[in-house]
């Protein structure tokens, strides 16, 4: 798909767990090729978002559109060839050796019962490589640490092959270092593959430096949505977070979270 | 695989070898004369009893194996999740009213099918089979089950609550030619379908919404796998009664051994349960001959220390 036209166009698009409801009528366009930052305080619907793309949960009213073509019509094969999810976190209970974890990736083209081949394997071996995490190959990944996990999925994400990344808070619980690492590592393979990513994060230097554009939900709904330096004011973080930020400068000052004292005013 | 075959081999010939009336290997294959055709008999009177040994014990590790893997808990087992107990139940009752030995295993295979689908209605959430409540339907249901039991062996008397017992413990003292060919079209299905599902359940083993994420049909997943452990599982308390550990051990043992690919392990796991209850159930038959111990007793009394072995061992 070219760079510019919608990838993913949600419309009036609500979810609920239980009868607690997470998304309450959202819209949002996704541009092909974008890195898209999706921010909103706790609760707003980020992750429920993303669960949805990836069809890990069913929306309970509205559409989705991917390429143009209703998602929920969408064989759920089709779906995991083009969409990659990166849960927030993954509860290991079983030993799994890191490279099945990244051949999983390729389940989604796996035909009848025959086993991963040379090919799905050369793939997982590349997609390892770019991560930076070819030397865990053998490793157990129920024990890495969470920042050499997060970049194991980040490479089944890869060995996927999908046109879109949807990553839920993939830098959330790591040190400066790999943070940076892993930023790094998304960023390069982004410039390589022209990845679509929809990543929710809290960390708003990360949506200032990495993403194109912003996603900025609150109680289930879009509040505003385009390129980052027209989204990212002081009066649409006022509108999301309930907190005021005197300057937006200090959005690109390093570390700026809101893990840091905001300046109320 | 190789291993485990061997594995079932070895378990055989000590199932033919030991009994009642030890029985030499030697004479069985070679001999000639009174010793051979003693031996030969022997054998065959043996026979069923080693090959229903051998086809409850895959079956029981089959659908263990097939539940760690889509409950993605190493604790999850048919006994556990209450199949053994209701089928348990469905027999009692039919001992208590008064039935033919003949219904029983039909009354076990009833009463198993009937707490399938009650536990996987209780752990049913907005329409979707919900995996943490189906693991807590099982235990709970698993202990209304005993206490029905308990409850029915009490009042029961002669005939029925040793029937009961029989059920409660396991045994495989019934073993006939036509029991063993009952219980082959249950295991069967229940292998063809679990194999198909394994590369889906390996995706299972990281969690559901993993399986979902990548293409996964997870709720016809979910109802396929659990329905067909609960058919081996009903199939083989029918004919065997409720043998506990081996749907929970036995794939943790092989797990150790090959790793956890459901496209090995499923199968592998039926090979070594239908070793391990063949093995038992000559340990059962031997150490206090003529008279038999409960299976149940002796796979607990391998099981227990073996688990708590794994257990340690596991970093």
């Amino acid at each position: 798909m070219s760079d510019g036209a919608l990838l993913v166009e949600a419309r009036g698009l609500t979810a609920s767990y239980g009868s607690s409801r997470a998304l309450r009528g959202l819209d949002a366009s996704v541009p092909a090729g974008e890195v898209v930052a999706v921010l909103g305080e706790n609760g707003s619907g980020k992750s429920t978002l993303l669960k949805v793309l990836a069809r890990v949960l069913s929306a309970s009213g509205g559409t989705v559109l991917f390429a143009g073509r209703p998602l929920a019509s969408m064989a759920r094969r089709e779906t995991a060839q083009r969409v990659a999810y990166v849960p927030q976190s993954v509860d290991l209970v079983f030993p799994i050796r890191s490279l099945d974890l990244v051949l999983q990736g390729r389940a989604p083209y796996a035909k009848g019962f025959s086993a991963e081949g040379p090919e799905d394997l050369r793939l997982a071996e590349e997609a390892m490589r770019a991560c930076d995490v070819a030397h865990l190959a053998e490793r157990d990944a129920s024990a890495l640490s969470g920042g050499e996990r997060r970049r194991v999925f980040l490479a089944r994400a890869l060995a996927q092959r999908a046109e879109c990344w949807l990553l839920d808070e993939p830098t959330a619980g790591l040190d400066p270092r790999h943070r940076l690492e892993f930023l790094e590592t998304l960023r390069r393979v982004h410039a390589e593959r022209r990845t679509t990513v929809l990543l929710v994060t809290h960390e708003l230097a990360a949506a200032s430096d990495l993403a194109t554009r912003v996603l900025l939900l609150k109680d289930g709904r879009a509040i505003a949505e385009g390129p980052t330096d027209e989204v990212l004011t002081p009066e649409a973080l006022r509108r999301a977070f309930g907190v005021a930020f005197a300057r937006s400068s200090q959005l690109a000052a390093v570390g700026a979270s809101l893990s840091e004292p905001p300046v109320s005013g | 695989m190789l291993a485990a075959l061997a594995l079932l081999a070895a378990a055989v010939a000590l199932g033919f070898a030991v009994g009642g009336v030890p029985l030499s290997l030697r004479e069985l294959i070679s001999g000639d004369g009174e010793a051979g055709r003693t031996a030969r008999l022997i054998a065959s009177l043996r026979l069923p009893r080693v090959l229903l040994a051998s086809l409850v014990g895959g079956c029981l590790a089959l659908a263990g194996a097939a539940l760690q893997a889509l409950l993605k808990n190493p604790l999850a087992d048919p006994f556990l999740l209450g199949t053994s107990g209701g089928a348990a139940v469905g027999a009692a009752a039919a001992a208590l009213a008064g039935a033919s030995p003949l219904v029983s295993p039909a009354a076990a295979f009833v009463g198993a099918a009937g707490a399938s689908v009650g536990i996987a209605a209780l752990a049913r959430r907005g329409g979707r089979l919900d995996l943490q409540r189906l693991l807590l339907a099982g235990l709970i249901a698993n202990a209304f089950f005993s206490a029905l039991l308990l409850g029915a062996f009490s009042v029961a008397s002669g005939e029925a609550a040793r029937s009961m017992l029989f059920w409660m413990m396991g045994s495989l003292s019934d073993a006939t030619p036509m029991r063993v060919l009952a219980l082959c079209p249950y295991a069967a299905v229940g292998l063809v379908v679990l194999a198909a599902s394994a590369s889906r359940l390996n995706l299972f083993v990281v969690g559901e919404e993993n399986a979902a994420a990548l293409g996964v049909d997870t709720e016809r997943t979910k109802r396929i796998v659990f329905l067909s452990a609960s058919l081996l599982t009903g199939a083989a308390v029918a004919f065997a009664g409720v043998i506990g550990f081996v749907g929970l051990l036995v794939p943790h043992a092989v797990r150790a051994v090959t790793g956890n690919d459901q496209r090995t392990l499923l199968p592998v796991s039926a090979v070594a349960g239908a070793a391990l209850l063949v093995a038992a159930d000559a340990v059962a038959r031997s150490v206090v001959a003529p008279v038999e111990l409960p299976i149940g007793a002796i796979t607990a009394a391998i099981g227990a220390p073996l688990f708590a072995w794994l257990l340690l061992r596991t970093p």
